[in-house]
């Protein structure tokens, strides 16, 4: 039935007002939106397991070195957004370093290859799976044609695991030698040597039972050996306070270790062994002291303490003509004191090291390259074109190989030159297998889907097996059928090939959850290699000596291209984006050098021209350049960030067969230039103020305290952190009405509880060695911006357009830093060598919001952007933020950090997570605008998430539930956080620690961050040094 | 002729009672300062440079909110700069003329008179250009009404303990009360322009912005009154607006801030710089219009005795802060105080010392204080100095404050220079408006001390002509 309206033809007023209104209301609504309309769009299907917005784990294995830690790594809706220690792994027990947290920034990163790729006219083309896997079956088949199959190349980064066994079978199909295990860190002098002693390549050192620990220039607190566990167990050691290790350096720069020793003896480049062979009694002190340049009355109280004290722990490292017989003499030596069972434990070995060659293979590798004899380059993970000595002459080689292939996910100097390029999975979306500890397998799972068009090395391999029956095979038809029958044997992925090494899928999936299971790995067996003559440090020009290093970060060059990595300052010389050379005040006074000058170092293998930087920590005749940076061509953050310095180095080996990095003659002079030194350091000295307190230990035992640790206008006696502080009755809620009783969450009585807790943290400086894990780990939990980047700074603006620009600025944004101050009254540029006692008293402290019961940011912001939360949280309300910046100003502590650019922007230059790096981004927190201040907020994203599910369980929080991002990755266990309110938190017990100091307790901020003083062990009485 | 039984050489100017000897009648007074509203050519080349030099402080502010604050050369922890200092500049400037055309008002002194319309559209120029500078060194300057208390659903108010929001409350008082004091003085010599006007609309405009003004006996009983009302309600705020804007740094516990010597220091330093300022802008305006006769050297002598007065009080707070960090004992506040004087920021602190305490003696010399040359080129030197002193202030201790790793250092860049420029500008850009729509001198203030019996046209005589610049000091006073 129609009505009559419906017959009309045409629009009646009312349906046309209707529609008007409509229409009108709905563009206005849109209007109203700031920014384009976004949808979300639910799964149809949700994956299992996945619950939007709640996090899953993944045990894994960490790749990013040789030591194989397990991780635990968070996921969040399909996406890794952060890689926490494994707590039962035996290596790392939960802690992680900076390197192994940003493994996340190698899945993420932005010049990753998208899928494979062949170079077509010079330049690489992307290609089709297919058609990759076409052309290396082709190439391959060509090498094998060419007849000289057997001198292919397989270089493959070391890893632990089952893929070597997997590539040799593969290579030994097509004819090809076995692979080449490189890497350029591992310490070849110390793994030969301990395979000669002990009998395995890398023994548990049990720092904890030592009571004098020497060190020969192994800088085991960064970036030698296996830096987590030995942090691990060092800082475990010295949190013991009696019976805490005595630490002893040696060695011709002082490194992070050296910093953290109570000893430095500053000993020639390549001289050490002297002091061991003298502590063996087989030379004078008198002619070690003339060998080493150190005074004899030093030496003489080192072998008298290495005499006297036992247990001890003497460790090797070094490299150079000499370094495998210091290492041999030292791991004798521990023999002969006794410490072999006690403090080295061959019986608990890492596996870490083993089946890695020496990389003097590759001094034959290359002379056939240049002969023109290797007919295919395959290379996987290692960089040699860049990590190789200049003296080597790797990269010109490479280019006489007729056919080169990378399987390196992202590109580098190598990638650069090959043919074609199989990008494998990141090291977090793959399979694999490691026995990180003897008796103990650790297990590797992707942790999510693959971010791009990448394929697994093995399934390429195997796939690059299918146009069977082998077509190049010589006509030896039995051995063709023998191959054939050995490849039907092989599992259809490298998943099977794990699979069935723990006995199938099964136990597997038993053992994934944790990532652990007891079993072994086949032995491996590292080839011999031709040893180039070393260069004798002497042989060559030059006046000083040069002592490259590798630290934890970049390490041999791979981690240059993480932003992360390159904005965290070393934990030495605090530099970040840049090479410099450093060298000592005096040996810059007498050149005429400033800080910041450039000077061109200049061996016989290369020239290296960069600033100079005035380090107190290296002898007088020593330069030390750090590896690492510099690349060309291995993505945006590493391209023309710093200088090389491996191209400053030799062919030469050591005895053993690794790169000798240090004492290697070089000349120093100055060349025009001057560039800013890109350092988070302001003044590297206390000037009294009591900011990192030490305390000897023979003065905390008696209880004496020092008298240096006065202040005029110290406030009088000891207050629990900030307990004792003025509620914050300024809060607004109820107490907006200043006629109100009411107290709202304020009152302890109120029903959230909240006012009940005091989140407090304390940080014990005898543990901590300044590694600065806990800042990555920081970063990665808060969505921290990388501010260093060349393009970072101004748009407009005619100078400092440099890596670091920002940081020469202080603009880094680092919520949580380590501050490394030397005990010093007078500037770098005014010290003067001291053979006598040339280690200066250095002391670390992390500094992040204090979060003071008092806090004097809190009154000055006009519009309580930060105010005090009930439970005594700083808390800093980013939308509310309007930049008066009035806040920082009056932070004592100066842990305020400005967004002085849009880095959370997308559309702009500045942007910090460029795609896909924002994948990492954690959800839970805010990624801050432009011109909001920012601060640590104790990680208030996980006290609320842990609060929450407690209310959600129906229960109260557990002591010790939960703790902050930097407490969770700290190698040295020194962080430790919790309410201070509630007795049976740790954190409750250790404000009360004997040791226990409030930074700047004179402003009656009432901090609830409570340092323990660091404590000095002295050289014992009797022996003077 | 009676002789004189003791003439001293130099004779003290009473500043009370300041003569105008070469202005006879109030037509001259008329014709004469209003001579300045003709434009000439020079003005409009200096209206131009004022407005391009305001189009590139724009451009850069507004690259500025593009790109962020990081364009400028903040080097945290000096979170606060150029345009904090610039904002203290300006407000310090804007003291003078509140303090001429009230206090000295208040305290009957005649040298005001012909200097004071001039100092107070001055602070009212001032005040505008500070005000902008919170907003221009804010990170979200869109944001800046948050600073205001205004009813929210979200129950929202400012934090009252912050020197911030003081401040937002002592610069827009002391804006609008400066604006009405201008505006009243203004009236009965708008009335004056009103029948002088030819032009009708114009006529009408002025017509309407005296208020009518008849000249009749009522309105000046009243307007005397309410002029006097006025001048009582500014002159505390003289003393409290800076006093408050140094709550901005005294309420702060920075090394360098944390001083109760701030309020009274930086009210005598506003005197001190705005004074500067009034002889920077007088000077040129009594040569180039032919005000010599009105603005004379007496009037010069006395203000520059207003300045040498308030360089020593500020000379003198500098040392007392210097005493009070060595005799306080705090090791952070001696640390800053040689850092500045001594160490990394010795250039600026002597520039401040140069400018504002050493320079300034030189006007205990009454022949230099009667030599306009010298005292613009000292204004000039008042005015670097000054703000120098207020970057001594906010840049080295913030630079150099508790925590030793954080020490930095501080260099403006293009941007901050830039928008320091554009603020000039936009100073001079109104100042100029100013002096070519409404009367420089006050025209009924003057008026009031030409002598009752030269009120109407007479024959000049030419002697008396020759003398409005009195070369003998104390003649005419």
């Amino acid at each position: 039935m129609t009505t009559p309206a419906e017959t009309t033809n045409g629009v009646k007023r009312r349906d046309f007002l209707k529609v008007l209104g409509v229409t009108g209301a709905a563009t206005t609504m849109v209007g109203c939106s700031t920014d384009q309309v976004e949808k979300l769009i639910p799964y149809v299907t949700s994956p299992d397991n996945s619950v939007p917005g709640v996090s899953n784990f993944y045990a894994t294995t960490c790749r990013e070195c040789a030591a194989g830690c397990g991780l635990i790594v968070e996921t969040r809706d399909g996406r890794a957004i952060r890689a926490d220690g494994n707590p039962d792994h035996p290596v790392n027990r939960g802690a992680v370093c900076a390197r192994g947290q940003a493994s996340l920034q190698g899945l993420y990163n932005p010049d990753r290859f998208r899928g494979p790729m062949i170079r077509q006219g010079g330049t690489l083309v992307p290609i089709a799976w297919d058609a990759a896997i076409d052309a290396l079956h082709k190439g391959v088949d060509t090498a094998m044609k060419s007849g000289k199959a057997g001198n292919a190349v397989f270089i493959n980064q070391h890893e632990q695991g089952l893929l070597h066994t997997f590539l040799d079978g593969w290579l030994k199909y097509r004819d090809m030698p076995a692979h080449i295990s490189y890497d350029a860190e591992a310490p070849f002098a110390t793994i030969a040597a301990n395979k000669a002693v002990y009998g395995v390549a890398w023994p548990k050192l049990d720092f904890g039972a030592a009571r004098l620990i020497v060190s020969f220039a192994a800088d085991f607190l960064d970036g030698w050996g296996l830096p987590v566990p030995q942090q691990l167990d060092f800082a475990d050691a010295r949190g013991k306070i009696e019976g805490a290790p005595r630490l002893v350096y040696i060695g011709p720069r002082r490194p992070l270790t050296g910093l953290n020793a109570d000893q430095w003896i500053a000993a020639k480049p390549g001289t050490a062994g002297m002091i061991a062979q003298m502590l063996a009694g087989k030379v004078t002190p008198a002619a070690a002291a003339k060998a080493t340049d150190v005074p004899q009355k030093t030496l003489e109280a080192l072998q008298k303490e290495v005499a006297s004290t036992k247990p001890s722990l003497l460790i090797a490292g070094g490299s150079g003509p000499k370094a495998l017989d210091l290492a041999t003499e030292v791991n004798t030596l521990n023999r002969t004191l006794g410490n072999v069972g006690v403090t080295v434990k061959p019986a608990e070995a890492y596996g870490a090291w083993e089946g890695v060659v020496p990389p003097a293979v590759l001094n034959d590798v290359v002379a056939a390259m240049e002969k023109g004899d290797v007919p295919a380059l395959f290379v996987r993970g290692a960089n040699p074109v860049y990590s190789t000595p200049a003296g080597l002459g790797f990269a010109a080689a490479v280019a006489k190989v007729p056919f080169k292939v990378s399987f390196s996910s992202v590109p580098d100097e190598t990638t650069a030159l090959c043919d074609l390029i199989l990008p494998d999975h990141h090291a977090l979306e793959s399979w694999g297998i490691a026995e990180p500890v003897k008796g103990t397998l650790g297990l590797q799972q992707p942790t999510m889907d693959p971010v791009f068009n990448t394929r697994s090395t093995a399934d390429v391999l195997l796939a690059s097996l299918k146009p069977l029956p082998c077509f190049a095979c010589p006509a030896d038809a039995a051995e063709d059928r023998q191959h054939a029958a050995d490849i039907a044997k092989w599992p259809a992925d490298y998943r099977g090939v794990v699979a069935a090494h723990i006995g199938g899928n099964a136990p597997l999936q038993a053992a994934l959850p944790k990532g652990l299971l007891t079993g072994s790995l086949p032995v491996r067996v590292a080839p011999t290699a031709r040893i180039m003559k070393p260069a004798i440090a002497g042989e060559a020009n030059g006046e000083y000596y040069l002592a490259t290093y590798a630290n934890l970060l970049m390490g041999d060059g791979r981690g240059a291209n993480k932003p992360w990595l390159q904005e965290l300052p070393d934990p030495v010389t605090k530099i970040c984006w840049q090479t410099v050379v450093e060298m000592h005040p005096e040996t810059a006074k007498k050149m005429g050098v400033e800080a910041g000058d450039h000077v061109t170092v200049k061996t016989a293998a290369g020239t290296l021209t960069a600033p100079a930087f005035l380090y107190i920590g290296v002898r007088p005749d020593t330069v030390a350049v750090m590896v690492g940076r510099g690349h060309t061509n291995a993505g945006r953050y590493a391209n023309n960030t710093g200088h090389n310095a491996w191209g400053l180095l030799p062919a030469s080996n050591d005895s053993a067969g690794g790169y000798q990095l240090v004492g290697v003659r070089c000349s120093v002079t100055k060349v025009d230039g001057h560039s800013m030194i890109v350092t988070t350091e302001g003044s590297g000295r206390q000037h009294g103020r009591g900011i990192a307190r030490a305390v000897s230990l023979q003065d905390l035992l008696s209880g004496k305290e020092p008298e240096h640790e006065e202040f005029i206008g110290q406030a009088p006696g000891k207050f629990l952190p900030g307990l004792r502080a003025p509620v914050a009755n300024d809060a607004q809620g109820e107490l907006g009405d200043p006629k109100s009783n009411e107290m709202g969450e304020y009152d302890p009585k109120h029903v959230s509880g909240r006012a009940k807790r005091r989140w407090a943290m304390t940080i014990d400086l005898a543990k901590c060695t300044g590694c600065s894990a806990c800042v990555t780990a920081c970063y990665a939990e808060n969505n921290i911006p990388t501010v260093g980047a060349e393009w970072q700074g101004p748009i407009l603006y005619p100078d400092r357009k440099f890596p670091g620009a920002n940081i020469t600025r202080s603009r880094e944004m680092a919520w949580l830093r380590l501050e490394r101050y030397y005990e010093l009254d007078r500037e770098y540029k005014d010290v003067a060598w001291n053979a006598d006692q040339p280690g200066v008293e250095a002391r670390v402290i992390p500094m992040l919001c204090q979060h003071c019961g008092n806090a004097p940011c809190e009154p000055v912001c006009p519009v309580y952007a930060t105010y005090h939360a009930p439970d005594g949280l700083n808390v800093q309300v980013y939308n509310r933020c309007v930049g008066t910046r009035y806040c920082s100003n009056n932070c004592p502590y100066k842990v305020r950090y400005f967004n002085w650019f849009g880095y959370g922007e997308p559309d702009r230059a500045q942007y910090a997570f460029p795609e896909p790096l924002h994948w990492q981004l954690n959800p839970d927190v805010t990624v801050r605008g432009k011109g909001v201040m920012e601060k640590c907020s104790f990680c208030v994203q996980r006290i609320r998430g842990a609060e929450t599910l407690a209310k959600v369980q129906g229960r109260e929080l557990a002591a010790d539930e939960f703790t902050t991002a930097c407490a969770a990755a700290c190698p040295s266990r020194a962080i430790v956080f919790g309410d201070a309110a509630d007795a049976n938190w740790s954190v409750a017990k250790l404000i009360d620690d004997r040791r226990a100091y409030h930074v700047f307790e004179e402003l009656n901020t009432y901090t609830a961050v409570v340092y323990l003083k660091k404590i000095n062990h002295p050289a014992p009485a009797g022996a003077t040094a | 002729m009676a002789t004189i039984a003791y003439e001293p050489k130099r004779p003290n100017i009473a500043s009370a009672n300041v003569q105008l000897p070469a202005v006879r009648d109030y037509e001259q007074v008329d014709t004469e300062i209003t001579a300045t509203l003709r434009p000439t050519k020079a003005w409009f080349a200096a209206l131009l440079v004022a407005m391009l030099c305001l189009a590139l402080g724009i451009s850069a502010w507004m690259y500025q909110i593009w790109g962020g604050l990081g364009v400028a050369g903040y080097n945290p922890p000096v979170m606060w700069g150029v345009y904090i200092i610039t904002f203290v500049f300006w407000v310090g400037i804007g003291h003078a003329g509140t303090l001429i055309s009230a206090i000295l008002y208040l305290f009957r002194a005649g040298f005001r008179t012909t200097i004071y319309r001039a100092a107070e559209a001055m602070t009212v120029f001032a005040v505008m250009t500070a005000g902008l500078f919170p907003i221009i060194h804010i990170g979200r300057p869109w944001k800046f009404f948050w600073l205001i208390p205004y009813p929210n659903w979200r129950l929202l108010w400012p934090q009252f303990k912050s020197p911030l929001v003081w401040d937002v409350f002592a610069i827009s008082t002391y804006l609008t009360i400066s604006t009405t004091f201008l505006f009243v003085g203004l009236i009965p010599d708008i009335a004056i322009l009103r029948d002088r006007e030819t032009n009708p609309l114009r006529k009408k405009i002025l017509a309407f912005l005296s208020f009518g003004w008849r000249n009749t006996e009522r309105e000046w009983r009243h307007f005397a009154r309410a002029y006097l009302f006025l001048a009582a309600v500014s002159t505390p705020l003289v003393l409290s607006v800076h006093s408050v804007v140094s709550f901005d740094f005294a309420m702060a516990l920075t090394p360098g801030w944390h001083t109760t010597i701030f309020p009274p220091y930086f009210v005598a330093g506003a005197i001190f710089s705005g004074i500067g300022m009034v002889f920077t802008i007088i000077i040129p305006i009594r040569k180039w219009f032919n005000l010599r006769h009105y603005v004379t050297l007496n009037h010069l002598d006395a203000a520059a005795k207003l300045a040498l007065a308030t360089s020593l009080i500020v000379g003198c707070a500098y040392m007392v802060e210097f005493f009070i960090a060595w005799y306080g004992g705090v090791k952070a506040e001696q640390d800053y105080f040689w850092n500045r004087v001594f160490g990394q920021w010795w250039w600026a602190a002597w520039i401040m010392l140069t400018c504002n305490m050493i320079l300034p003696l030189s006007l205990f010399s009454q022949q230099l204080r009667r030599n306009p040359t010298w005292l613009w080129i000292l204004s000039i030197f008042i005015n670097i100095g000054m703000w120098f002193e207020r970057f001594v202030i906010v840049v080295p201790s913030l630079s150099h404050e508790y925590e030793p790793w954080q020490w930095t250092t501080y260099a403006p860049t293009w941007v901050d220079y830039t928008i320091l420029l554009g603020s000039f500008g936009w100073f001079f850009m109104w100042f100029l408006l100013f002096i070519r729509q409404l009367p420089v001198i006050a025209l009924a203030e003057v008026k009031e001390i030409v002598p009752p019996r030269l009120k109407h046209a007479h024959a000049h005589t030419p002697d008396a002509a020759d003398d409005f610049e009195p070369e003998t000091p104390g003649a005419h006073s």
